[in-house]
């Protein structure tokens, strides 16, 4: 399935945005040693969507971000955006970009840091304050707005770095890593403040390691790695899905029933069992008919998400 | 939303800025240090003979202390001005922006001319309180071929390299070294290093700039032709390559 999108009801008639092509990068030493980055990479972002970019360490997703903002030039294929050359479209409208790696010069003040990045992106200058306020307000960061970029802790360079991303009203947003050194607070503020960023006209990709907050953010996952695209997965619940699925149960009563509804189900603790279904129907059906016979359901849980899954499954395939 | 026009040149205040934090100070405490150093002990044992005009003994001393003055303001400014943003990766947020590398490091070079310059008028204003027949215009004619000379070139390596400084040296002491070794010997080495960087021809313009105002045109045109090709060929390949490694 590498290389073939799939299919998604909601982007079948939305705008193409972004779009790689056969897209390969390759680094040559002067040795001449090289090492293929990514490879053959083909995938179509449309307009209104949150596409999620998942792979381990390694796999090529900062070279495709790199690539997709022309800060890198692809060895092989075309990485355009709404029709133009990567780095042609950014330098004309720009995006909301926040890096893996935070890099602002750590002598500039937090806020200033903020008025140099608005008056690049060519907001009015009598607008700027406004803008800079909001998005220190946003990211509350306004007991370190005076405060030299270096002095900063990990969690409040992200935010800045975040803050920078969201001082214009970006159509396109590219966050790498986002809640990477983010408290867990600010890692749920994080997913609100993206899920305000959702609109029909806004673009978003997000590349992370985290698959939960992929699975809660994204439409589709494309999971990478090697450089290569394994799957693009739907994040909506994709309920029809025929592969196996574990989840852990918990029952209050009619634990000493349960192999005959689900004959494989392994002890986990105690009323625990690790049961393995076939599909969401399957289990829904046993479900109520052990309910239907007496039985007590305290908890089911997905043993792991469906894009968990779906991860290991393309890693270790492509392994 | 890509208004805002003159959003760069509205930035130029804060390359500015950063000139001045950054480079500035160190170019213009490094000239006095230099010019003190090497200048005033002279001045003290002179008394009044010291450096009353082109015509006396110490005037090469003057000329060579601040020249080299010039060429090390030049290999300050110039020290990273690409290269640190790449290597660092702040270039990853600014341009995100809507801006173009190329016309941002143009301008960078050119807002770093202007404070090259501002700090030669402070340091040839202070010389031409120690030394009245020092002309501070004709000083700063010189800061500008040279900067647009050695910092076309140095432009290009810090495009091209990461080691921009110790490259710029290199390429300025070894085309002279070479050019020494080789110049006036016959064979396809003469020719040869008649392509590298025209400092050889620094002495005279040096000389003859400071004091005068003047130099022959063609070996002004020949170092400012030299930077200036270097400089647009920083562009092209700037245009060109990738920003990230």
């Amino acid at each position: 399935m590498a290389g073939v999108p799939a299919p998604s009801d909601d982007c079948d008639t939305a705008a193409l945005v972004i779009e790689f092509r056969n897209v390969g990068k390759t680094y040559r030493s002067l040795l001449g040693n090289s090492v293929k980055a990514v490879e053959e990479f083909s995938l179509q972002v449309n307009e209104g969507e949150i596409l999620g970019i998942a792979g381990p360490n390694g796999a090529g997703k900062t070279t495709l971000i790199a690539m997709m903002l022309g800060y890198l030039q692809p060895t092989t294929g075309t990485v355009e955006i709404n029709g133009l050359p990567a780095r042609s479209y950014v330098e004309h409208n720009g995006v909301g970009y926040l890096s893996e790696l935070i890099a602002i010069n750590p002598k500039w003040r937090a806020d200033t840091a903020l008025v140099r990045y608005a008056t690049l992106a060519g907001i009015p200058e009598r607008e700027i304050p406004a803008h800079v306020d909001a998005a220190i307000e946003k990211l509350g960061l306004a007991e370190h707005r005076d405060k030299k970029v270096k002095a900063l802790s990990k969690g409040n360079l992200q935010r800045l770095g975040l803050a920078q991303a969201l001082l214009r009203d970006e159509e396109i947003l590219v966050l790498d890593e986002p809640t990477h050194g983010l408290d867990p607070v600010w890692t749920q503020r994080f997913r609100d403040i993206v899920e305000d960023l959702r609109r029909p006209d806004r673009t978003i990709l997000i590349a992370s390691h985290n698959l939960d907050e992929l699975q809660r953010l994204a439409d589709r996952v494309a999971i990478i790695d090697h450089g290569r695209l394994q799957r693009v997965v739907s994040t909506g619940y994709d309920h029809s899905r025929q592969s196996a699925t574990r989840f852990r149960l918990i029952l209050a009563k009619g634990h000493e029933r349960i192999r005959e509804w689900f004959p494989d189900a392994e002890e986990a603790g105690k009323d625990e069992y690790d049961v393995t279904v076939g599909s969401i129907q399957e289990l829904n059906s046993a479900l109520a008919d052990l309910i239907s016979k007496g039985g007590l359901v305290a908890s089911v849980v997905p043993e792991r998400s469906v894009l968990e899954q779906q991860f290991r499954e393309a890693v270790g395939e492509s392994k | 939303m890509s208004g805002g026009g003159g959003k760069l040149a509205r930035y130029s205040l804060w390359q500015f800025r950063d000139f001045v934090m950054d480079r500035g100070i160190a170019i213009v405490i490094i000239g006095m240090l230099w010019g003190y150093v090497l200048i005033e002990p002279m001045r003290r044992t002179m008394g009044a003979a010291f450096a009353v005009g082109p015509l006396s003994p110490t005037w090469p001393l003057v000329i060579t202390v601040t020249s080299s003055v010039v060429s090390l303001a030049v290999l300050i400014a110039l020290n990273g001005i690409v290269s640190t943003d790449r290597k660092m990766g702040y270039y990853r947020f600014l341009f995100s922006k809507p801006v173009s590398a190329v016309a941002y490091y143009a301008q960078l070079f050119f807002v770093y001319m202007v404070g090259v310059l501002v700090c030669m008028l402070l340091l040839s204003t202070v010389m031409h309180m120690v030394v009245p027949t020092f002309k501070i215009v004709n000083y700063l004619l010189y800061a500008a071929i040279i900067y647009v000379a050695m910092g076309g070139i140095g432009f290009f390596i810090s495009v091209a390299t990461r080691f921009d400084w110790l490259t710029l040296a290199a390429v300025w002491l070894g085309s002279r070294v070479l050019r020494d070794f080789y110049g006036a010997k016959p064979g396809w080495r003469s020719k040869a290093v008649e392509l590298l960087p025209p400092v050889h021809k620094l002495n005279d313009v040096s000389l003859s700039m400071i004091t005068n105002g003047t130099a022959p045109t063609s070996d002004v045109l020949w170092l400012l032709g030299y930077g200036a090709l270097f400089f647009a060929l920083g562009l092209l390949l700037l245009r060109q390559g990738s920003l990230a490694d």
